[in-house]
């Protein structure tokens, strides 16, 4: 099944490569430069990852990574950025984001995070459904 | 401010100068990262049968190129930056030194989607220390960016003024959006500079005396 990614960068021509690179790889990628493209992009669809720059003009990653955790707690996010400090990783990682690269970023290790962030999502996914059916099963007399 | 705390200011400005410009170096190289690995890319896919696109391969290194213009830039003022404190004071040329601080204070601006251009500009030069210079103007910038709104513009230029020069700083649609020295109080009574406002034409003006000339 193909991975379905968001890319959230302001860097457009890295999107673009990027995302190219991804696809040729056989991941569905929805790209946006700027915070308030990725919550219209995040309301508009479901995706097994979101890949999200650190430091974007219109809103700091920090900032986007608690709001993606809040209306998208399933979401797994990796953080990719130039400005990697480890305050800003440990930062991310209590915040709940799956991991934290640096830019510039080997595509193989982009790649199996990424699929290892749909396999995350999936067992979430699972549990939920599978108590949601045992609360309906105890709910009920038959 | 003591003498420590002087120096420990411009070393902090130094630094958040240099991770300013560490940080905009590392996306020109995560862009010619990408480039390249799409060009290696589809190199392996046309090994494997699949026809290469000329326009995509063209388009991959149209972008490399364009980085390596925008990183040979970034580096180009880093390095002006750096020679800035090879002597404590010369004559500078200000269209130039306004040139440096607006190019290293222009990812702050990006950053608050302020636009930050150069305006009209008069050739006037003054013996001054480049660093200190930089450091005025960046701190300016910097104020008058705290004043401004996403989407404005910031336009600074400069002009000679009694043997000194003034720096105009304006946004159009908008009051000057410097107000006073306050953020960068001890520097500019240390470069014996002011900054007021043209009520006329709406601009904040920060006005650098010749050296010596307020004494």
């Amino acid at each position: 099944m193909a991975e379905k990614v968001l890319l959230i960068d302001d860097e457009v021509e890295f999107l673009e490569a990027l995302s190219e690179r991804m696809e040729i790889r056989g991941m569905e990628v929805t790209t946006a430069e700027s915070a308030s493209n990725a919550v219209d992009a995040l309301g508009a669809g479901d995706y097994d990852a979101i890949v999200l720059d650190l430091q974007m003009p219109d809103m700091n990653g920090i900032e986007m990574l608690k709001l993606i955790r809040k209306s998208h707690p399933d979401l797994q996010v990796i953080l990719l950025t130039g400005q990697a400090t480890l305050e800003a990783g440990i930062q991310a990682m209590k915040l709940g984001a799956m991991d934290f690269m640096e830019k510039p970023a080997d595509i193989d290790a982009l790649t199996d995070k990424i699929k290892k962030a749909q396999a995350k999502k999936m067992v979430i996914v699972e549990k939920k459904t599978e108590k949601k059916v045992n609360d309906i099963l105890k709910s009920k007399g038959w | 401010m003591s003498r420590q705390d002087e120096t420990r200011a411009g070393l902090r400005f130094f630094g958040r100068v240099s991770a300013s410009v560490s940080h905009e170096i590392k996306n020109v190289f995560a862009v010619i990262n990408e480039a390249a690995g799409l060009i290696e890319d589809f190199t392996l896919m046309a090994e494997r049968g699949m026809p290469l696109q000329p326009e995509r391969l063209k388009s991959a290194a149209n972008s490399i190129q364009g980085q390596i213009r925008r990183g040979d830039a970034i580096i180009k003022n880093m390095n002006a930056f750096a020679h800035s404190t090879d002597e404590d004071v010369r004559e500078v040329n200000l269209v130039e030194g306004l040139a440096l601080a607006v190019a290293l204070s222009t990812r702050f601006a990006d950053m608050r989607q302020v636009k930050l251009t150069m305006g009209e500009c008069e050739p006037v030069s003054m013996v001054a220390s480049p660093f200190d210079l930089t450091r005025l103007l960046h701190s300016s910038i910097a104020a008058a960016l705290d004043r401004l709104e996403a989407g404005d513009t910031l336009v600074i230029g400069v002009r000679p003024e009694g043997g000194g020069a003034s720096f105009s700083l304006s946004s159009p649609g908008k009051d000057g959006p410097l107000r006073d020295d306050e953020p960068f109080a001890d520097l500019a009574r240390a470069m014996n500079a002011s900054v007021s406002v043209n009520e006329k034409t709406g601009t904040s003006e920060l006005l650098l005396e010749r050296a010596g000339s307020s004494e």
